[in-house]
């Protein structure tokens, strides 16, 4: 917590919010928020899109009025134009999207040059900022190269260093890591908290990512306009008193079902099935679900700390019973699985796509059977949107091929193109449409007979969760809601295989489980194979496989869990260090062994082989620093972790890059 | 799953009907747009309106002064021949100099210079001279002004060699004169809002025909809904076709409104040939330009980028077509460049069904050139369709 705690108590916070509001003609993006953020902590707003996050960041750094409440940066409240412009030299805004406030066409070096002239950064101080700047987000090398050609970690540690040049007080960052590779991400993060602990300077950041709550001091949880939450990390887990329990069953289908009559928060990933019992510990969790199990064989279970995620999902219920229920009982034919695997239903060897000199997916080569998930994981251009566009035949590969029921889709027909379904990235039906119209327009083109189109105009409405939004146009409809019907639609015509790209970016964690809940279902009972991408870490846990792809190349495929298996056995068990001060203690372990050993908010996380003499070494050796060691504790392996493993695996060996 | 179908009939009647649903999907589209429907309903009816009673071609009501240095009973008739509707007496001036400050300032459009011995000279048989000064920084009307002056003067002068001729003891009928006889024939009351409203009727058939395609089109590729119809069993001609068709008929109801709810009630613009056949060959031209909109869609990323490539197109069409100008006035190296525009080939169509009568017989010419041309766009802009996402 180091400084954060010790000068917060004494002084007024930097940033006060108060009963903040704001609409957009009649919509309230923003209702009644309030918050304080205190001097040198990086406070956390996290939501899925709409949820608020951007107007209220855009107010604060004095770009955009709002309609109600109090707004204090600095104490000064901002209430009129000249307000604005007062704090406005003492704040940094970087806006959402990769490197969009950039100058594609100018290198690093004129970017920043750029805005310290914009920020009157006297020449010397200009200098020898930027020197510090370029080395520590390592973009020194590559000053002179331009903006448009950096990778996208790359771009935002540039926006970052823009930001920057002019020492702000106060840094508003909306969305940086959203769709940046893993291991950019960490760096990222270590990058922020370096140069605001050098400054002193305070952070306002928001992101998408629920899994990233623990890299932020304190944060506040938003949905809908709302503050649902606010607090530590640790705290805000422990808001729900419950436990999260794994398990792996015989019929995970019905298992699923039975658990959903005694606990409210269950869900399916890959093979395994995850419980949230709230109230309760992990020995009555566990009998409780042994006895709900009744006579389905258990193969596995153990129990976790709840992730914050299930503490969301239990809080929203608390508001609204019904958040997050899920739709009927899966009336499940059991042997549906069993006539499963027949060959395989997606097929790509050794996948090429060339765009002029730059090679967006280089040979990938997998198989996705009937009936099963697979994902593909990576960050925003790693080639896996490309991969999708080959192997529905919108795009024609380079080399290699792909097929679809082992039909080459180069040369698809009508018949194989009724046989497949695709939700494509972002939301791409008519958003001018309502949602009767739009599923009606696509039982049209797929052919179907009009009692057909009504059938699964029924069935769409019905497993979508639609009805009662029949006659709303498809753009006014929340994002989970879009989703659902782009699925609806791209399913009107029952095809066997499903290729699905991004289809849960920016919906909120219920719409996103309920997402998951659907192709589950089409998965186990209806055998449907299903292809989907996500840069969402946490949700390749739904994926019965995986496999993560990284500068367009795949760099391993096999399922969640055995994923994590292997890296535990490559590199060792995953332990939390809780050490002050944080940034001198990362600085030590990474110089003793532990290249990778990265920054979670005031906690580090590192791989050790054996992790309970490693726990006390490191902690004799923190002590031997000075360093005070609160807790040294194992916890569990996250998908971001077998991630970063295997590209910095990658990049040591070189054989990428 | 349901068996796909095989068999001929079947497969023809889903084809069509995959037509028949994205058609109805444009149309709905085009509906909930409400920029693009106002432009829509606008083109065919105010804008019409305002083609018939704002932008005449005609001189009217244009401000003459006059610089009398003569001030005889002579000066004064000659200076009371200007009169309404084409000129308006703005009053006198005292010196050149003003009267060509005033021409500066665009106070006045022409100045009338009567030099101090015009009565003396017109007394004593001896030619005499008067000076028009006309602004013509606006070529027609100036144009018209200088001619209009030039009639009035010449008529002024046969009064006066006629009155000569009388005081000399002759008979001013023998003079050997030629008077023409016109017969203006298919708008006999030379009423130029027929002109005005057919013309700009075409221009914005034209405007629309490639611009609401093309919108169609590029708002598929904008929000990435036409991957979601590529991955479908949907071909590329059928997507273009059901742009085509439902842009068709949004045209065909716009001509209908404009022709029988505008033209007709409000300017009694004549329908002397058949009304089947007009309408027939309207949308073959709706299709000749429909590909043209389809080709721009291919070349644009987004719609601010199409609408620019649809004006750079309409452009040289309307130019190029005879519409506002005559075909026998431009340079022949632009006469057979005329031949391209499909503006032009409908234009016979139009005015031929509708003022004259005509029938195919007598446009098959322009009906086959619009075919020909609009089978080699759709071509085209398919090809580059296929090319880009297939």
């Amino acid at each position: 917590m180091g400084q954060a705690a010790l000068v917060a108590a004494a002084e007024a916070p930097l940033l006060r919010v108060a009963g903040f509001v704001k609409r957009y003609g009649r919509r309230s993006a923003v209702k009644e928020v309030s918050l304080e953020v205190r001097r040198g902590e990086i406070y956390g707003l996290i939501g899925p899109d709409g949820a608020g996050k951007s107007s209220l960041m855009k107010a604060v750094a004095g770009v955009l009025s709002f309609d109600a409440g109090r707004l204090e940066v600095f104490g000064i409240q901002l209430d009129s134009e000249a307000a604005a412009e007062r704090v406005k030299g003492r704040l940094g805004f970087m806006p959402q999207g990769l490197g969009l406030n950039l100058y594609p066409e100018l290198s690093i070096e004129e970017n920043i040059d750029f805005f310290a002239r914009l920020r009157l950064v006297p020449a010397a101080e200009l200098a020898q900022r930027k020197e510090r700047l370029l080395a520590i987000t390592r973009l020194a090398r590559f000053r002179s190269r331009a903006m448009k050609h950096l990778s996208g970690g790359m771009k935002q540690k540039l926006a970052l260093v823009c930001t920057l040049i002019h020492e702000p007080e106060l840094i508003v960052l909306d969305e940086p890591t959203t769709g940046v590779d893993p291991v950019s991400r960490r760096d990222f993060w270590l990058i922020l908290s370096e140069i605001l602990h050098e400054r002193g300077a305070t952070a306002l950041v928001s992101t998408a990512y629920m899994d990233e709550a623990s890299r932020f001091h304190r944060l506040a949880l938003m949905l809908d306009g709302r503050i649902l939450a606010a607090g530590r990390p640790q705290d805000l887990r422990r808001r729900v008193p419950g436990v999260a329990v794994q398990l792996r069953a015989e019929h995970q289908a019905e298992a699923l079902a039975r658990l959903r009559s005694v606990f409210a928060q269950v869900q399916a990933l890959g093979a395994w099935i995850h419980v949230f019992a709230q109230d309760r510990d992990a020995t009555a969790a566990e009998r409780e679900i042994r006895a709900a199990l009744a006579d389905i064989a258990l193969h596995e279970m153990f129990s976790t700390e709840p992730e914050l995620e299930d503490v969301f999902i239990a809080s929203l219920r608390q508001q609204d019973p019904h958040a997050g229920a899920m739709s009927a009982a899966v009336q499940a034919p059991l042997a549906a699985m069993a006539a499963a695997a027949d060959g395989n239903a997606i097929a790509a060897r050794g996948l090429t796509r060339d765009f002029g000199e730059f090679r967006a997916v280089d040979r990938v080569s997998f198989n996705v059977s009937r009936g099963e998930i697979f994902g593909l994981l990576g960050a925003n251009g790693a080639g896996k949107t490309t991969c999708i566009k080959m192997l529905t035949g919108i795009l024609p590969p380079s080399a290699g091929e792909g097929s679809v029921g082992g039909i080459d889709m180069r040369h698809a027909g009508r018949a194989i193109k009724q046989r497949i379904g695709y939700v494509s990235q972002a939301f791409s039906l008519y958003t001018d449409l309502t949602v009767v119209e739009n599923v009606r327009l696509f039982a049209g083109i797929y052919g179907l007979t009009r009692r057909e189109a009504g059938e699964r105009l029924a069935w769409t409405l019905d497993n979508g969760g639609l009805a009662g939004y029949e006659n709303e146009t498809a753009g006014s409809l929340p994002m989970g809601l879009r989703q659902r019907l782009a699925l609806g639609c791209a399913l009107v015509h029952r095809p066997q295989v499903l290729f699905l790209d991004e289809p849960t970016s920016g919906v909120d964690p219920v719409g996103r489980r309920q997402f998951w809940e659907i192709l589950f279902r089409l998965s186990r009972i209806d055998g449907v194979a299903i292809l989907v991408t996500t840069h969402y870490m946490s949700e390749a846990e739904h994926c019965d496989r995986l496999a993560l792809m990284y500068a367009g190349g795949i760099v391993a495929d096999a399922a969640p869990a055995e994923l994590k298996r292997r890296v535990t056995e490559e590199a060792g068990s995953l332990l939390e260090i809780s050490a002050s001060p944080v940034l001198q203690a990362l600085a030590l372990l990474r110089s003793a062994g532990y290249p990778d050993a990265a920054l979670f908010g005031e906690h580090i996380h590192l791989l050790a082989r054996d992790p309970d003499t490693a726990g006390t070494q490191l902690r004799q050796m923190l002590a031997g620093a000075g360093i005070a060691v609160a807790h040294i504790g194992r916890r569990p392996l996250s998908m971001e972790d077998v991630f970063v493993h295997y590209v910095t695996l990658l990049e040591r060996g070189g054989t990428l890059q | 799953m349901k068996r796909p179908a095989t068999d001929f009939p079947s497969l023809a009647r889903i084809w069509l009907q995959q037509i028949a649903v994205l058609s109805l999907k444009e149309i709905r589209q085009l509906l909930r747009d409400r920029a693009l429907f106002i432009y829509t309903v606008y083109i065919f009816t105010a804008n019409i309106i305002i083609a018939a009673g704002g932008a005449s071609n005609e001189l009217r009501d244009s401000p003459v002064r006059v610089h009398d240095a003569d001030r005889s009973v002579a000066s004064r008739d000659l200076i009371y021949s200007f009169q309404p509707p084409r000129f308006r007496l703005a009053g006198e001036v005292d010196s050149a100099a003003e009267a060509l400050r005033l021409l500066d300032r665009g106070e006045a459009r022409m100045i009338l210079d009567i030099p101090p011995d015009f009565a003396e000279s017109l007394r004593r048989q001896r030619p005499a001279h008067v000076q028009a000064l006309i602004d013509t920084s606006q070529a027609n009307t100036g144009y018209l002004a200088s001619s209009y002056a030039a009639r009035i003067v010449a008529r002024f002068s046969e009064a006066q060699v006629q009155r000569n001729i009388i005081r000399a003891g002759g008979d001013p009928r023998n003079l050997p004169t030629i008077r023409n006889e016109v017969r203006v024939w298919y708008n006999p009351d030379l009423n130029d809002k027929w002109f005005n409203t057919i013309s700009e009727l075409l221009t914005m058939v034209t405007v629309a025909c490639i611009l609401l395609p093309a919108a169609a089109m590029i708002r598929e590729k904008e929000r990435g809904t036409l991957e979601q119809l590529l991955v479908s069993p949907l071909t590329p001609l059928q997507i273009m076709l059901s742009k085509l068709l439902s842009m068709m008929l949004v045209m065909l109801c716009g001509t209908t409104v404009a022709i029988f709810g505008i033209m007709q009630p409000l300017y009694h613009v004549p329908f002397v040939g058949s009304v089947p056949l007009f309408f027939l060959l309207a949308a073959l031209y709706a299709f000749t330009n429909a590909g043209l909109g389809l080709v721009a869609a291919t070349f644009a990323r987004n719609s601010a980028q199409v609408g620019l490539v649809v004006l750079l197109m309409v452009m040289p069409i309307v130019m190029l077509s005879g519409t506002w100008t005559p075909m026998e006035s431009m340079p022949a190296w632009l006469r057979s460049l005329m031949y391209l525009s499909p503006l032009r080939h409908f234009i016979e169509v139009a005015y031929g069904i509708l003022l004259r009568g005509a029938g195919i017989g007598l446009l098959w010419e322009s009906v086959a050139a619009m075919a020909a041309i609009g089978i080699a766009l759709f071509a085209l802009g398919l090809a580059r369709f296929r090319r880009q996402f297939a």
